[in-house]
């Protein structure tokens, strides 16, 4: 923002009236902002308003207060969901954040073949979600998986595991694949973040004698922890509410054990048929995204200098 | 930019000073193995998509064969069955209208916004411009039942317009976001000088600020035709019969009846319609990642 703030002032013949322009300014904006409030907002609040409400897809409903929220906390899939959904957020989260810093220190400098590498690095990130965990669903196999077969060849395992059909490796490999598709995307994050660290800065951090976990911790991430922390919130926020990779993968089977939130709102809300309760269901994480979105915001607030 | 004024890497080569690793050690044998190990996960689903791509179904269903290698000679069956047998080149085609369109809402509505925010001083433009990037966030999945109404009452449901018309709720935040940096970025004597020879706002704009920010103008295009391919649960909800599906759900729904999974096809459709998105999206990773971290270089 400092080349706006001490820009060199319009002549004023050029300038005009500056209210003026300033109108003409936000009706500039105008467009984007109606399309989002129109499209993203209406239907936000129309939302909310649907979880208040006993709407189905074939009549409107009534306002009923918090009824569905009351019924959704009494149905046991739905704390199933809720608990799978907190228990995949915090350890995919906790596994991509590790990973990525890793790699992320794995690429750095140069060295040969690093842009192939980077290359190859982010294909699970650019390939299409739905595409990639399809590829997976075909890895997990429940007779011609190739992890079972590789394990088998290597003797890890004396007998075939079926991954998607026994709960706690059902769920190992919804957070694997949700891991395996974040984990570029963090490591190029935190790469940008520490190639545009000021070197002077933190060599004159430097501490001797300590050790390089220490310096790690006391040097290296304090300087980065905005950008970790941005990344960490915005992962939270997107792992919180996926959908696509158990949708495809598990469908939330085994008999609910890897039911997530957001997909168990589309089977009531969709096939089901029950706007108002799967509203409620996808909107309960609402207070807790709107936290984290705050914060996230805030933080890049201050990068920008405006805090 | 900081980052522009220093040589390249300065940053990331103090970090590991600072951690004591010499240039000896960055190089060891530990580093190349676990990079080696990370690239085999990495890319073994792609190998994995592309073998099963290219063999004999008698090859995929056994269980003595090894699946890593081709046990009988290679076969285009399953590409064929995918172009033949399914609508898989309509799908394409499909996402590529879905895509172009929302390009083109994307850029009508996030060009003039980005440009008013970044460069008309108007009163509270940061704080606009913050508020429309945090409705990227604002994910699917808390708006599909809603949007299924509004899609409805529009009459759009079951069409591929429904998708250009949603979709871009998620490209426009992050466009208006993307292309305030790259106007930001463009000096305001340039803009100033051409003001004074006698130019318009608009001549200005469209002969002088678009044409230097076409990286900017090219970055936000792609990121809203890549979300456009990304996109999943809204072609899920909008989108049922076959002939308007996009690519993604295409592939995903109509290769697999009821039990049948057609996998050879099913990874044959993933690689032809995954492998472009893949390259376009990394060709403008580094402005992708510039808009994420927000001026990180500043």
């Amino acid at each position: 923002m400092a080349s706006v703030a001490t820009g060199v002032a319009l002549p004023r013949a050029v300038a005009g009236p500056r209210r003026a322009l300033h109108f003409k300014g936000y009706l500039l904006v105008l467009p984007a902002v109606v399309y989002v409030l129109a499209l993203l907002g209406f239907p936000l609040v129309l939302g909310i308003w649907y979880s208040l409400t006993d709407t189905t897809v074939a009549r409107d409903g009534h306002f009923i207060g918090l009824k569905n929220f009351v019924e959704a906390a009494r149905d046991p899939t739905f704390r199933l969901a809720l608990r799978n959904t907190v228990i995949i957020a915090a350890v995919a989260t906790a596994a991509k954040i590790t990973l990525s810093v890793a790699l992320a220190f794995l690429m750095l400098g140069a060295f040969r073949g690093r842009s192939v590498l980077r290359t190859l690095f982010v294909l699970p990130w650019t390939i299409p979600v739905a595409l990639s965990t399809i590829a997976w669903k075909w890895m997990f196999h429940s007779q011609f998986s190739v992890i079972n077969w590789v394990l088998l060849k290597v003797g890890v395992i004396d007998q075939g595991i079926q991954w998607l059909g026994t709960p706690i490796p059902a769920m190992f490999a919804v957070i694997l694949v949700s891991t395996w598709r974040a984990v570029p995307f963090g490591a190029i994050v935190i790469m940008a973040g520490l190639t545009a660290l000021p070197a002077d800065v933190i060599d004159a951090a430097r501490v001797d004698g300590a050790s390089w976990w220490q310096r790690f911790s006391q040097v290296i991430v304090p300087l980065i922890a905005p950008i970790l922390f941005i990344a960490i919130l915005f992962d939270l926020i997107f792992t919180l509410t996926e959908l696509t990779v158990v949708y495809l993968l598990t469908g939330g089977g085994p008999v609910d054990q890897t039911q997530v939130l957001a997909n168990y709102a589309l089977q009531v809300g969709v096939p089901g048929s029950q706007l108002g309760l799967g509203a409620a269901i996808a909107l309960f994480m609402l207070p807790l995204l709107l936290f984290m979105t705050v914060m996230a915001l805030r933080t890049i607030a201050r990068r920008e200098g405006m805090a | 930019m900081i980052a522009e004024s220093l040589p390249r890497d300065a940053g990331s080569r103090a970090a590991w000073r600072v951690l004591g690793l010499s240039r000896w050690q960055r190089g060891t044998t530990l580093r190349v193995i676990t990079l080696a190990v990370y690239t085999l996960l990495t890319v073994f689903p792609f190998y994995w998509m592309i073998i099963t791509t290219f063999k004999q179904n008698s090859d995929l269903y056994s269980e003595t064969n090894n699946p890593l290698w081709f046990n009988a000679p290679p076969t285009l069956d399953n590409v064929t069955y995918l172009l033949e047998q399914t609508r898989f080149l309509t799908w394409m085609w499909n996402s590529l209208v879905i895509g172009i369109g929302v390009v083109i809402i994307t850029l009508i509505t996030a060009v003039p916004a980005g440009y008013a925010l970044a460069r008309l001083r108007l009163p509270g433009a940061e704080k606009l411009g913050i508020a429309i990037f945090a409705t990227y966030l604002v994910p699917p999945t808390l708006l599909f039942i809603p949007l299924t109404r509004v899609v409805h009452t529009l009459g759009l449901q079951n069409t591929i317009w429904s998708l250009v018309l949603v979709l871009p709720t998620i490209s426009i935040p992050f466009s208006v976001w993307l292309l305030m940096g790259f106007f930001k970025n463009v000096s305001f004597e340039i803009e100033e000088a051409a003001l004074v020879d006698g130019a318009t706002r608009a001549q200005a704009v469209f002969h002088v600020i678009l044409p230097i920010s076409r990286a900017g103008l090219a970055a936000s295009g792609m990121f809203a035709f890549a979300i456009s391919l990304q996109a999943f649960l809204y072609p899920l909800v909008f989108t049922s019969s076959t002939a308007v599906k996009p690519v993604t759900l295409g592939v995903v729904t109509d290769l697999i009846r009821g039990d049948l999974f057609y996998w050879g096809s099913l990874m044959a459709g993933a690689l032809l319609a995954g492998l472009p998105v893949a390259i376009l999206f990394n060709y403008f990773l580094d402005d992708f990642v510039e808009g994420i971290t927000a001026g990180s270089s500043k």
